[in-house]
């Protein structure tokens, strides 16, 4: 659930142009990718549904760990694949910002966060699997790794930028935003169970789109470019 | 690979995420909502605080800016666009196999 919930103005202008220059990067290779590569059309309609189901929830103040919410962003990488879950992000960040919830200047710093997310947890799931873990700790840890890379690169993000108005300490904000990381660890753990019982549900219904099995065999790359 | 030591993997990393939970969830100010928990730890640092971690008498809410600024509408207005697009590009590629598709062709 890593997400910068910040307000405007809230990082160093040198902050924002940075974590936006980068954040335009990721998205950048990612279309390049995804437009040398194509991409099979049931995923476009997949990254669809992931991106409705991601954007929801982002929205929706659970109450466990005092009040927090899930982004999903796991269970899309395993899903979506890295380079639609890295673009669902983005779609996720930029209608969020349009709604208030998160800083448009932090959309490039988000969507950093929330791409490490679903890219993590895709090659964690990916490795799990092969080294013969079952689906259900496959998926479940997969997603709670990935979520905790956002968490850590979230917590690195507020300490490299420093926050406009606080008097704190560089150590003193480091601490406190170790606290903010440990509690989204203790998340990452409710939407890691979560991602693993929806994973193996959709691996016994419909095992072609957790990519257990090959769709069609006759349905290559569609051709469909973004 | 034996099934325990999956699930055994698993439980280890929920255990040192769990307990990593624990100490953030004190040293931050115990049972505050995501957006105060931050504000308020990154204006004045670690504060200790203590209540339940799951308080299901606050039910499940939308966010605070979205439900304070009047914008459930549109928020619902999103998910429901987000949806129809998905599913219904699921359903037409689910269905849609191209025009070399054998089964088409033949009818």
């Amino acid at each position: 659930m890593a997400h910068i919930h910040l307000g405007e103005g809230s990082f160093p202008l040198w902050a924002v142009l940075l974590w936006t220059t980068l954040g335009a990067g990721l998205i950048g290779v990612v279309v390049y990718r995804l437009r040398k590569g194509g991409v099979r059309a049931n995923r476009i309609a997949l990254a669809g549904i992931g991106a409705a189901a991601s954007f929801a929830i982002f929205q929706l103040n659970v109450p466990v760990w005092g009040g927090i919410h899930m982004n999903l962003t796991g269970l899309v990488g395993i899903l979506a694949g890295p380079l639609l879950g890295a673009l669902i992000a983005l779609v996720v960040n930029v209608f969020s910002a349009a709604l208030g919830h998160g800083a448009v200047g932090l959309l490039g710093a988000n969507t950093l966060i929330n791409a490490t997310e679903a890219v993590v947890a895709y090659y964690a799931f990916r490795t799990l699997l092969r080294t013969g873990w079952e689906l259900f700790p496959a998926s479940a840890g997969a997603a709670t790794l990935g979520l905790s890379a956002g968490a850590v690169l979230m917590g690195a993000m507020i300490v490299v930028s420093g926050v406009n108005g606080s008097a704190l300490p560089r150590g003193d904000l480091t601490l406190a935003v170790a606290g903010l990381v440990g509690l989204n660890l203790g998340v990452a753990v409710v939407e890691g169970v979560l991602t693993g019982f929806v994973v193996r549900f959709l691996a016994s219904v419909r095992p072609d789109l957790v990519g257990l099995v090959d769709r069609d065999p006759r349905e290559e790359s569609a051709g469909v470019t973004v | 690979m034996q099934r325990w030591k999956g699930y055994g993997g698993l439980a280890g990393l929920f255990a040192v995420c769990l307990a990593a939970g624990l100490w953030g969830f004190t040293a931050t100010g115990g049972a505050l909502p995501w957006a105060r928990r931050s504000a308020q730890a990154l204006q004045r640092g670690v504060q200790e605080g203590g209540g339940p971690l799951v308080d299901l008498g606050r039910g499940v809410v939308v966010a605070g800016p979205i439900r304070n600024g009047g914008l459930m509408l549109e928020f619902l207005g999103v998910v429901g666009l987000l949806s129809v697009l998905g599913i219904g590009l699921y359903v037409y590629v689910d269905r849609y196999r191209g025009p070399d598709d054998p089964e088409r062709a033949a009818r």
